[in-house]
Protein backbone atom coordinates (compact mmCIF):
# COMPACT_ATOMS: atom_id res chain seq x y z
CA UNK A 1 0.00 0.00 0.00
CA UNK A 2 3.47 2.27 -0.22
CA UNK A 3 1.45 4.46 -2.73
CA UNK A 4 -2.04 5.09 -0.94
CA UNK A 5 0.07 8.37 0.09
CA UNK A 6 -0.19 10.32 -3.02
CA UNK A 7 -4.24 9.76 -3.32
CA UNK A 8 -5.94 13.10 -2.77
CA UNK A 9 -8.30 10.52 -0.49
CA UNK A 10 -6.28 7.22 0.15
CA UNK A 11 -9.60 6.38 2.43
CA UNK A 12 -11.90 6.15 -0.09
CA UNK A 13 -9.24 4.52 -3.10
CA UNK A 14 -9.05 1.83 0.34
CA UNK A 15 -12.21 1.49 -0.01
CA UNK A 16 -12.73 1.44 -3.85
CA UNK A 17 -9.71 -1.45 -3.27
CA UNK A 18 -11.54 -3.46 -1.05
CA UNK A 19 -15.20 -3.58 -2.93
CA UNK A 20 -13.65 -4.65 -5.94
CA UNK A 21 -11.34 -7.22 -3.77
CA UNK A 22 -14.75 -8.65 -1.75
CA UNK A 23 -17.04 -9.16 -5.01
CA UNK A 24 -14.03 -10.69 -7.37
CA UNK A 25 -14.71 -14.82 -7.23
CA UNK A 26 -11.84 -14.90 -9.45
CA UNK A 27 -8.75 -12.67 -11.38
CA UNK A 28 -10.57 -10.36 -13.80
CA UNK A 29 -8.29 -9.31 -16.83
CA UNK A 30 -9.62 -5.84 -18.30
CA UNK A 31 -8.00 -3.56 -20.80
CA UNK A 32 -7.88 0.14 -20.58
CA UNK A 33 -7.74 2.02 -23.81
CA UNK A 34 -6.26 5.68 -22.96
CA UNK A 35 -2.61 6.01 -22.71
CA UNK A 36 -3.41 8.76 -19.78
CA UNK A 37 -4.94 5.74 -17.73
CA UNK A 38 -1.61 3.76 -18.45
CA UNK A 39 0.28 6.57 -16.76
CA UNK A 40 -2.31 6.81 -13.75
CA UNK A 41 -2.19 2.91 -13.04
CA UNK A 42 1.60 2.23 -13.40
CA UNK A 43 1.95 5.30 -11.73
CA UNK A 44 0.16 4.83 -8.74
CA UNK A 45 0.51 0.79 -9.06
CA UNK A 46 -3.04 0.23 -9.03
CA UNK A 47 -2.61 -2.73 -10.57
CA UNK A 48 -0.46 -3.94 -8.06
CA UNK A 49 -2.62 -3.08 -5.35
CA UNK A 50 -5.25 -4.91 -7.31
CA UNK A 51 -3.19 -8.27 -8.15
CA UNK A 52 -5.53 -11.33 -7.97
CA UNK A 53 -8.89 -9.64 -8.42
CA UNK A 54 -8.05 -7.22 -11.53
CA UNK A 55 -5.30 -7.86 -14.38
CA UNK A 56 -5.14 -4.92 -16.64
CA UNK A 57 -3.61 -4.97 -20.03
CA UNK A 58 -2.73 -2.05 -21.45
CA UNK A 59 -4.02 -0.62 -24.91
CA UNK A 60 -2.91 0.87 -27.85
CA UNK A 61 -4.63 4.65 -26.82
CA UNK A 62 -2.17 6.67 -27.06
CA UNK A 63 -2.06 8.40 -30.58
CA UNK A 64 1.97 9.19 -30.63
CA UNK A 65 2.52 5.43 -30.04
CA UNK A 66 0.09 4.19 -33.07
CA UNK A 67 1.42 6.75 -35.66
CA UNK A 68 2.96 4.04 -38.44
CA UNK A 69 6.53 4.51 -38.98
CA UNK A 70 5.24 4.53 -42.89
CA UNK A 71 3.31 8.27 -41.87
CA UNK A 72 6.11 9.02 -39.84
CA UNK A 73 8.18 8.42 -43.03
CA UNK A 74 6.64 10.25 -45.01
CA UNK A 75 6.30 13.22 -42.66
CA UNK A 76 10.15 13.36 -42.95
CA UNK A 77 9.80 13.30 -47.02
CA UNK A 78 7.87 16.49 -46.57
CA UNK A 79 10.02 17.92 -44.27
CA UNK A 80 12.78 17.59 -46.03
CA UNK A 81 11.58 19.52 -49.39
CA UNK A 82 12.71 23.28 -49.56
CA UNK A 83 9.14 24.83 -50.62
CA UNK A 84 7.20 22.72 -47.33
CA UNK A 85 6.99 24.17 -44.14
CA UNK A 86 5.87 21.48 -41.75
CA UNK A 87 4.14 21.41 -38.72
CA UNK A 88 3.27 19.41 -35.53
CA UNK A 89 2.55 19.00 -32.59
CA UNK A 90 5.34 19.04 -30.41
CA UNK A 91 5.44 15.44 -29.18
CA UNK A 92 5.85 13.96 -32.73
CA UNK A 93 9.31 15.64 -32.96
CA UNK A 94 11.13 12.34 -31.63
CA UNK A 95 9.06 9.42 -33.50
CA UNK A 96 11.71 7.74 -35.15
CA UNK A 97 11.30 7.46 -38.83
CA UNK A 98 13.16 4.61 -40.88
CA UNK A 99 15.90 6.62 -40.83
CA UNK A 100 15.72 9.57 -38.57
CA UNK A 101 12.95 11.73 -37.05
CA UNK A 102 11.59 15.10 -37.62
CA UNK A 103 13.95 17.09 -34.66
CA UNK A 104 17.23 15.60 -36.78
CA UNK A 105 15.13 17.35 -39.98
CA UNK A 106 14.71 20.52 -38.31
CA UNK A 107 18.84 20.01 -37.36
CA UNK A 108 19.88 19.59 -40.73
CA UNK A 109 17.60 22.38 -42.15
CA UNK A 110 14.48 21.52 -42.70
CA UNK A 111 11.48 24.16 -42.13
CA UNK A 112 10.20 22.28 -39.01
CA UNK A 113 7.39 24.27 -36.60
CA UNK A 114 5.72 23.32 -33.94
CA UNK A 115 2.67 24.43 -33.31
CA UNK A 116 -0.02 23.92 -30.79
CA UNK A 117 -3.32 24.10 -32.74
CA UNK A 118 -3.69 23.03 -36.44
CA UNK A 119 -5.57 26.28 -36.67
CA UNK A 120 -1.86 27.84 -35.92
CA UNK A 121 -0.77 26.06 -38.88
CA UNK A 122 -3.15 27.64 -41.00
CA UNK A 123 -2.19 30.97 -40.39
CA UNK A 124 1.66 30.27 -40.93
CA UNK A 125 0.22 29.47 -44.40
CA UNK A 126 -1.86 32.79 -44.77
CA UNK A 127 1.48 34.40 -43.91
CA UNK A 128 3.44 32.68 -46.37
CA UNK A 129 1.94 32.42 -49.43
CA UNK A 130 5.05 31.33 -51.47
CA UNK A 131 5.39 28.02 -49.03
CA UNK A 132 3.78 24.57 -49.22
CA UNK A 133 2.50 24.61 -45.25
CA UNK A 134 1.86 21.07 -44.26
CA UNK A 135 0.39 19.97 -40.92
CA UNK A 136 1.06 16.88 -39.12
CA UNK A 137 -2.77 15.64 -38.59
CA UNK A 138 -2.41 12.75 -35.73
CA UNK A 139 -4.29 11.63 -32.63
CA UNK A 140 -7.91 10.01 -31.84
CA UNK A 141 -11.22 11.15 -31.84
CA UNK A 142 -9.95 13.56 -29.48
CA UNK A 143 -7.80 16.06 -32.15
CA UNK A 144 -10.09 15.13 -35.30
CA UNK A 145 -12.46 17.99 -34.32
CA UNK A 146 -9.56 20.33 -34.42
CA UNK A 147 -7.88 19.00 -37.83
CA UNK A 148 -11.22 18.55 -39.54
CA UNK A 149 -12.01 22.27 -38.70
CA UNK A 150 -8.49 23.50 -39.71
CA UNK A 151 -9.39 22.18 -42.89
CA UNK A 152 -13.04 23.09 -43.36
CA UNK A 153 -11.75 26.58 -42.56
CA UNK A 154 -9.07 26.46 -44.91
CA UNK A 155 -11.31 25.72 -47.46
CA UNK A 156 -14.02 28.39 -46.86
CA UNK A 157 -10.95 30.95 -46.64
CA UNK A 158 -9.73 29.98 -49.99
CA UNK A 159 -6.10 28.71 -48.38
CA UNK A 160 -4.64 27.01 -51.52
CA UNK A 161 -1.16 26.54 -49.89
CA UNK A 162 -2.11 24.44 -46.92
CA UNK A 163 -2.51 20.60 -46.38
CA UNK A 164 -2.57 17.98 -44.09
CA UNK A 165 -0.50 14.52 -43.70
CA UNK A 166 -3.17 12.66 -42.12
CA UNK A 167 -2.38 9.59 -39.88
CA UNK A 168 -6.16 9.90 -37.58
CA UNK A 169 -7.17 6.31 -35.74
CA UNK A 170 -10.18 5.68 -33.98
CA UNK A 171 -10.95 3.56 -31.00
CA UNK A 172 -14.26 0.66 -31.60
CA UNK A 173 -12.57 -0.78 -34.49
CA UNK A 174 -9.54 -1.23 -32.41
CA UNK A 175 -11.27 -2.68 -29.54
CA UNK A 176 -13.03 -5.17 -32.06
CA UNK A 177 -10.13 -5.74 -33.27
CA UNK A 178 -8.23 -6.87 -30.16
CA UNK A 179 -11.82 -8.48 -29.45
CA UNK A 180 -11.45 -11.03 -32.49
CA UNK A 181 -7.40 -11.75 -32.11
CA UNK A 182 -7.32 -15.11 -32.16
CA UNK A 183 -5.74 -15.42 -28.41
CA UNK A 184 -7.69 -12.39 -26.95
CA UNK A 185 -7.99 -12.56 -22.83
CA UNK A 186 -9.70 -8.88 -21.98
CA UNK A 187 -13.23 -9.31 -20.50
CA UNK A 188 -13.89 -5.66 -19.93
CA UNK A 189 -12.87 -2.29 -21.00
CA UNK A 190 -12.38 1.32 -19.41
CA UNK A 191 -12.77 3.04 -22.26
CA UNK A 192 -11.23 6.67 -22.79
CA UNK A 193 -13.20 9.73 -21.09
CA UNK A 194 -12.18 12.42 -23.07
CA UNK A 195 -12.71 10.47 -26.87
CA UNK A 196 -16.15 9.83 -25.74
CA UNK A 197 -16.40 13.62 -24.08
CA UNK A 198 -16.04 14.37 -27.89
CA UNK A 199 -17.76 11.04 -29.61
CA UNK A 200 -20.30 9.98 -26.94
CA UNK A 201 -20.81 5.92 -26.70
CA UNK A 202 -23.62 4.73 -28.79
CA UNK A 203 -20.50 3.27 -30.67
CA UNK A 204 -19.80 0.93 -27.86
CA UNK A 205 -23.03 -0.13 -27.45
CA UNK A 206 -22.93 -2.99 -30.57
CA UNK A 207 -19.41 -4.29 -29.52
CA UNK A 208 -20.46 -4.75 -25.99
CA UNK A 209 -23.95 -6.52 -26.80
CA UNK A 210 -22.05 -8.41 -29.71
CA UNK A 211 -18.87 -9.54 -28.18
CA UNK A 212 -21.05 -9.77 -24.59
CA UNK A 213 -17.91 -7.37 -22.79
CA UNK A 214 -19.00 -4.80 -19.96
CA UNK A 215 -17.49 -1.11 -21.21
CA UNK A 216 -17.06 1.54 -18.91
CA UNK A 217 -16.47 5.22 -20.15
CA UNK A 218 -13.37 6.26 -17.37
CA UNK A 219 -11.97 9.40 -16.52
CA UNK A 220 -8.20 9.37 -15.82
CA UNK A 221 -7.33 10.06 -12.14
CA UNK A 222 -6.34 7.77 -9.88
CA UNK A 223 -10.31 6.91 -7.97
CA UNK A 224 -12.07 7.55 -11.70
CA UNK A 225 -9.87 4.48 -12.37
CA UNK A 226 -10.61 2.12 -9.07
CA UNK A 227 -14.06 3.11 -9.70
CA UNK A 228 -14.54 2.03 -13.77
CA UNK A 229 -12.67 -1.04 -12.50
CA UNK A 230 -14.96 -1.67 -9.83
CA UNK A 231 -17.95 -0.98 -12.66
CA UNK A 232 -16.71 -3.77 -15.08
CA UNK A 233 -15.89 -6.16 -12.32
CA UNK A 234 -19.69 -5.78 -11.11
CA UNK A 235 -20.56 -6.41 -14.48
CA UNK A 236 -18.84 -9.41 -14.51
CA UNK A 237 -19.84 -11.22 -11.36
CA UNK A 238 -23.66 -10.39 -12.41
CA UNK A 239 -22.82 -11.71 -15.96
CA UNK A 240 -24.42 -8.78 -17.38
CA UNK A 241 -22.34 -6.50 -20.52
CA UNK A 242 -23.42 -3.08 -20.94
CA UNK A 243 -22.21 0.16 -21.49
CA UNK A 244 -21.93 2.29 -18.56
CA UNK A 245 -20.26 6.42 -17.70
CA UNK A 246 -18.20 6.19 -14.57
CA UNK A 247 -17.01 9.79 -16.01
CA UNK A 248 -20.30 11.52 -15.86
CA UNK A 249 -19.45 14.77 -15.16
CA UNK A 250 -17.57 15.32 -18.31
CA UNK A 251 -19.48 12.74 -20.47
CA UNK A 252 -22.91 12.71 -22.41
CA UNK A 253 -24.44 9.59 -24.29
CA UNK A 254 -24.56 12.06 -27.64
CA UNK A 255 -21.33 13.67 -27.06
CA UNK A 256 -20.30 17.03 -28.89
CA UNK A 257 -22.67 17.14 -31.48
CA UNK A 258 -20.95 19.81 -33.35
CA UNK A 259 -17.72 18.63 -33.47
CA UNK A 260 -18.75 15.26 -34.31
CA UNK A 261 -20.62 16.57 -37.32
CA UNK A 262 -17.80 18.36 -38.55
CA UNK A 263 -15.76 15.46 -38.10
CA UNK A 264 -18.35 13.37 -40.11
CA UNK A 265 -18.20 16.49 -43.05
CA UNK A 266 -14.99 16.15 -43.60
CA UNK A 267 -13.36 12.92 -42.79
CA UNK A 268 -14.44 9.21 -43.85
CA UNK A 269 -13.25 6.09 -42.52
CA UNK A 270 -10.79 4.20 -44.24
CA UNK A 271 -8.43 1.09 -43.55
CA UNK A 272 -5.63 2.09 -41.43
CA UNK A 273 -1.93 0.80 -40.23
CA UNK A 274 -1.26 0.83 -36.50
CA UNK A 275 1.88 0.88 -35.35
CA UNK A 276 3.18 -2.38 -34.63
CA UNK A 277 -0.43 -3.92 -34.64
CA UNK A 278 -0.93 -3.57 -38.58
CA UNK A 279 -4.25 -2.94 -40.35
CA UNK A 280 -6.90 -2.42 -38.91
CA UNK A 281 -10.06 -2.52 -41.28
CA UNK A 282 -12.04 1.21 -41.31
CA UNK A 283 -10.04 1.96 -38.43
CA UNK A 284 -8.96 5.54 -39.65
CA UNK A 285 -9.88 8.48 -41.17
CA UNK A 286 -9.10 10.38 -44.07
CA UNK A 287 -10.42 13.56 -45.87
CA UNK A 288 -13.39 12.67 -47.86
CA UNK A 289 -12.83 13.73 -51.58
CA UNK A 290 -14.81 17.02 -51.46
CA UNK A 291 -11.59 17.97 -49.40
CA UNK A 292 -9.08 16.22 -51.53
CA UNK A 293 -7.22 19.58 -52.09
CA UNK A 294 -6.14 19.85 -48.56
CA UNK A 295 -4.51 16.13 -48.45
CA UNK A 296 -0.68 16.38 -48.27
CA UNK A 297 -0.90 12.55 -49.88
CA UNK A 298 -2.04 13.19 -52.86
CA UNK A 299 -1.32 16.54 -53.07
CA UNK A 300 2.40 15.54 -53.09
CA UNK A 301 1.97 12.30 -54.40
CA UNK A 302 3.45 9.96 -51.53
CA UNK A 303 1.19 7.09 -52.42
CA UNK A 304 4.14 5.47 -53.02
CA UNK A 305 5.93 4.95 -49.58
CA UNK A 306 5.26 1.43 -48.27
CA UNK A 307 7.36 1.15 -45.23
CA UNK A 308 7.51 -2.05 -42.58
CA UNK A 309 8.02 -1.82 -38.98
CA UNK A 310 11.73 -2.60 -37.47
CA UNK A 311 11.64 -6.11 -36.12
CA UNK A 312 13.39 -5.91 -33.02
CA UNK A 313 10.70 -3.02 -31.24
CA UNK A 314 8.01 -5.25 -29.90
CA UNK A 315 5.48 -2.35 -29.78
CA UNK A 316 2.63 -4.65 -31.22
CA UNK A 317 3.14 -6.99 -28.67
CA UNK A 318 3.45 -4.73 -25.75
CA UNK A 319 -0.28 -2.68 -27.34
CA UNK A 320 -2.17 -6.00 -27.80
CA UNK A 321 -0.72 -7.20 -23.93
CA UNK A 322 0.97 -9.78 -24.63
CA UNK A 323 3.94 -8.23 -23.67
CA UNK A 324 4.63 -6.16 -20.25
CA UNK A 325 7.39 -3.74 -20.93
CA UNK A 326 10.03 -4.53 -18.72
CA UNK A 327 9.98 -8.19 -20.05
CA UNK A 328 11.26 -6.90 -23.76
CA UNK A 329 14.89 -7.90 -24.19
CA UNK A 330 16.11 -3.93 -25.37
CA UNK A 331 13.66 -2.16 -22.11
CA UNK A 332 16.05 0.02 -20.81
CA UNK A 333 19.24 -0.97 -22.57
CA UNK A 334 18.84 -0.90 -26.12
CA UNK A 335 15.55 1.06 -25.94
CA UNK A 336 15.26 4.44 -23.58
CA UNK A 337 12.93 7.53 -23.95
CA UNK A 338 16.64 9.59 -25.04
CA UNK A 339 16.98 6.57 -27.47
CA UNK A 340 13.88 4.93 -28.04
CA UNK A 341 13.65 2.08 -30.91
CA UNK A 342 9.79 2.94 -31.09
CA UNK A 343 7.22 5.70 -30.43
CA UNK A 344 6.31 3.63 -27.14
CA UNK A 345 8.92 4.32 -25.70
CA UNK A 346 8.96 8.27 -26.64
CA UNK A 347 5.61 9.54 -25.91
CA UNK A 348 4.79 10.27 -22.01
CA UNK A 349 1.54 8.51 -22.91
CA UNK A 350 3.30 4.81 -24.02
CA UNK A 351 3.33 2.11 -21.77
CA UNK A 352 7.03 1.73 -22.44
CA UNK A 353 8.24 5.08 -21.19
CA UNK A 354 5.63 5.12 -18.09
CA UNK A 355 7.18 1.49 -16.82
CA UNK A 356 10.37 3.46 -18.09
CA UNK A 357 9.73 6.41 -15.79
CA UNK A 358 8.13 4.54 -12.84
CA UNK A 359 11.62 2.70 -12.57
CA UNK A 360 13.40 6.06 -12.60
CA UNK A 361 10.94 7.11 -10.11
CA UNK A 362 11.46 4.18 -7.92
CA UNK A 363 14.64 3.30 -8.14
CA UNK A 364 15.77 7.00 -8.25
CA UNK A 365 18.51 8.29 -10.82
CA UNK A 366 21.44 7.23 -9.21
CA UNK A 367 21.03 3.78 -9.47
CA UNK A 368 20.06 3.75 -13.16
CA UNK A 369 17.29 1.71 -14.43
CA UNK A 370 17.19 -1.86 -15.31
CA UNK A 371 13.63 -2.78 -14.93
CA UNK B 1 -3.04 15.64 -26.61
CA UNK B 2 -5.37 13.35 -25.71
CA UNK B 3 -5.93 14.72 -22.48
CA UNK B 4 -8.23 18.01 -22.71
CA UNK B 5 -6.80 20.99 -20.78
CA UNK B 6 -9.51 23.21 -18.61
CA UNK B 7 -9.62 26.78 -19.19
CA UNK B 8 -11.70 29.96 -18.15
CA UNK B 9 -13.00 32.22 -20.83
CA UNK B 10 -11.85 35.32 -20.38
CA UNK B 11 -12.60 36.64 -24.06
CA UNK B 12 -15.58 36.07 -26.68
CA UNK B 13 -15.21 37.22 -30.19
CA UNK B 14 -16.98 36.64 -33.61
CA UNK B 15 -14.39 35.96 -36.42
CA UNK B 16 -16.73 36.73 -39.32
CA UNK B 17 -18.96 34.07 -37.68
CA UNK B 18 -16.30 32.14 -36.59
CA UNK B 19 -16.58 32.12 -32.56
CA UNK B 20 -12.97 32.34 -30.98
CA UNK B 21 -11.86 33.74 -27.40
CA UNK B 22 -9.73 33.68 -24.68
CA UNK B 23 -8.77 31.12 -22.56
CA UNK B 24 -7.39 31.24 -19.20
CA UNK B 25 -4.91 27.95 -18.27
CA UNK B 26 -4.01 28.63 -14.76
CA UNK B 27 -2.45 32.03 -16.00
CA UNK B 28 -1.06 31.25 -19.50
CA UNK B 29 -3.41 33.07 -21.84
CA UNK B 30 -3.88 31.39 -25.81
CA UNK B 31 -6.62 31.85 -28.05
CA UNK B 32 -8.89 28.80 -28.72
CA UNK B 33 -11.70 28.34 -31.07
CA UNK B 34 -14.90 28.24 -29.24
CA UNK B 35 -17.16 26.81 -32.68
CA UNK B 36 -18.34 23.52 -30.87
CA UNK B 37 -19.32 24.88 -27.15
CA UNK B 38 -20.50 28.11 -29.03
CA UNK B 39 -24.40 27.65 -27.57
CA UNK B 40 -23.51 27.20 -24.59
CA UNK B 41 -20.50 28.71 -23.42
CA UNK B 42 -19.58 32.60 -22.34
CA UNK B 43 -17.19 34.57 -20.41
CA UNK B 44 -16.00 33.00 -17.24
CA UNK B 45 -17.33 29.97 -17.72
CA UNK B 46 -14.99 26.96 -18.07
CA UNK B 47 -14.57 24.56 -20.95
CA UNK B 48 -11.89 21.54 -21.19
CA UNK B 49 -9.68 22.33 -24.64
CA UNK B 50 -7.61 19.97 -27.17
CA UNK B 51 -5.10 21.49 -29.30
CA UNK B 52 -6.54 25.02 -29.40
CA UNK B 53 -10.25 23.85 -29.30
CA UNK B 54 -12.79 23.70 -26.57
CA UNK B 55 -14.85 20.40 -26.84
CA UNK B 56 -17.15 20.56 -23.85
CA UNK B 57 -17.97 22.51 -20.97
CA UNK B 58 -16.94 21.78 -17.27
CA UNK B 59 -17.68 23.13 -13.73
CA UNK B 60 -15.22 25.13 -12.20
CA UNK B 61 -14.53 22.71 -9.24
CA UNK B 62 -14.02 20.12 -12.04
CA UNK B 63 -11.96 22.34 -14.29
CA UNK B 64 -9.86 23.22 -10.96
CA UNK B 65 -9.24 19.63 -10.01
CA UNK B 66 -8.70 18.48 -13.46
CA UNK B 67 -5.97 21.00 -14.10
CA UNK B 68 -4.51 19.88 -10.72
CA UNK B 69 -4.12 16.15 -11.78
CA UNK B 70 -2.62 17.29 -15.17
CA UNK B 71 0.29 19.20 -13.29
CA UNK B 72 0.96 16.34 -10.90
CA UNK B 73 1.41 13.83 -13.91
CA UNK B 74 3.31 15.94 -15.80
CA UNK B 75 1.00 16.09 -18.57
CA UNK B 76 0.41 19.93 -19.45
CA UNK B 77 2.21 19.09 -22.87
CA UNK B 78 0.26 21.57 -24.59
CA UNK B 79 1.11 24.35 -22.91
CA UNK B 80 4.31 23.41 -23.48
CA UNK B 81 3.47 23.97 -27.51
CA UNK B 82 2.61 27.45 -26.56
CA UNK B 83 5.76 28.06 -25.54
CA UNK B 84 7.19 26.60 -28.42
CA UNK B 85 4.46 27.44 -30.80
CA UNK B 86 5.82 29.57 -33.93
CA UNK B 87 2.99 32.46 -33.63
CA UNK B 88 3.53 34.21 -30.15
CA UNK B 89 0.21 35.62 -28.81
CA UNK B 90 0.33 39.25 -28.22
CA UNK B 91 2.72 41.07 -26.31
CA UNK B 92 0.09 41.22 -23.42
CA UNK B 93 -0.88 37.99 -23.29
CA UNK B 94 2.09 36.01 -23.84
CA UNK B 95 2.82 33.47 -20.92
CA UNK B 96 5.80 34.84 -18.20
CA UNK B 97 9.07 33.24 -18.78
CA UNK B 98 9.03 29.59 -16.87
CA UNK B 99 5.17 29.78 -16.62
CA UNK B 100 4.70 26.81 -19.05
CA UNK B 101 6.98 24.56 -17.54
CA UNK B 102 5.34 24.74 -13.92
CA UNK B 103 4.58 21.36 -12.30
CA UNK B 104 7.56 19.91 -14.23
CA UNK B 105 10.49 18.24 -12.17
Amino acid sequence: MKYLSEYRDPAIALALIERIRRIATRQWTMMEVCGGQTHTIVRHGLDELLEGAVEMIHGPGCPVCVTPLEQIDKALALAARRDVIFTSFGDMLRVPGSDCDLQQVRARGGAVRVVYSPLDALELARRNPEKEVVFFAVGFETTAPANAMAVWRARELGVRNFSVLVSHVTVPPAITAILTAPDNRVQGFLAAGHVCTVMGWTEYEPIAERYRVPIVVTGFEPMDILEGMLMVVEQLEAGRHVVENQYVRSVRREGTVPARERVEEVFELVDRKWRGIGEIPMSGLRLRDEFAAFDAERKFGLGGIVVNEPAECRAGDVLTGRLKPPRCAAFGTRCTPEHPLGALMVSTEGACAAYYNLARHRIGESQGVTT
Amino acid sequence: MCLGIPGRVVERRDDGGFPTGLVDFGGVRREACLAYVAGEVGIGDYVIVHVGFAISKVDEAEARRTFEVLREMSRLDELEWIADAIEPAPPDVRPAAGATRGGHP
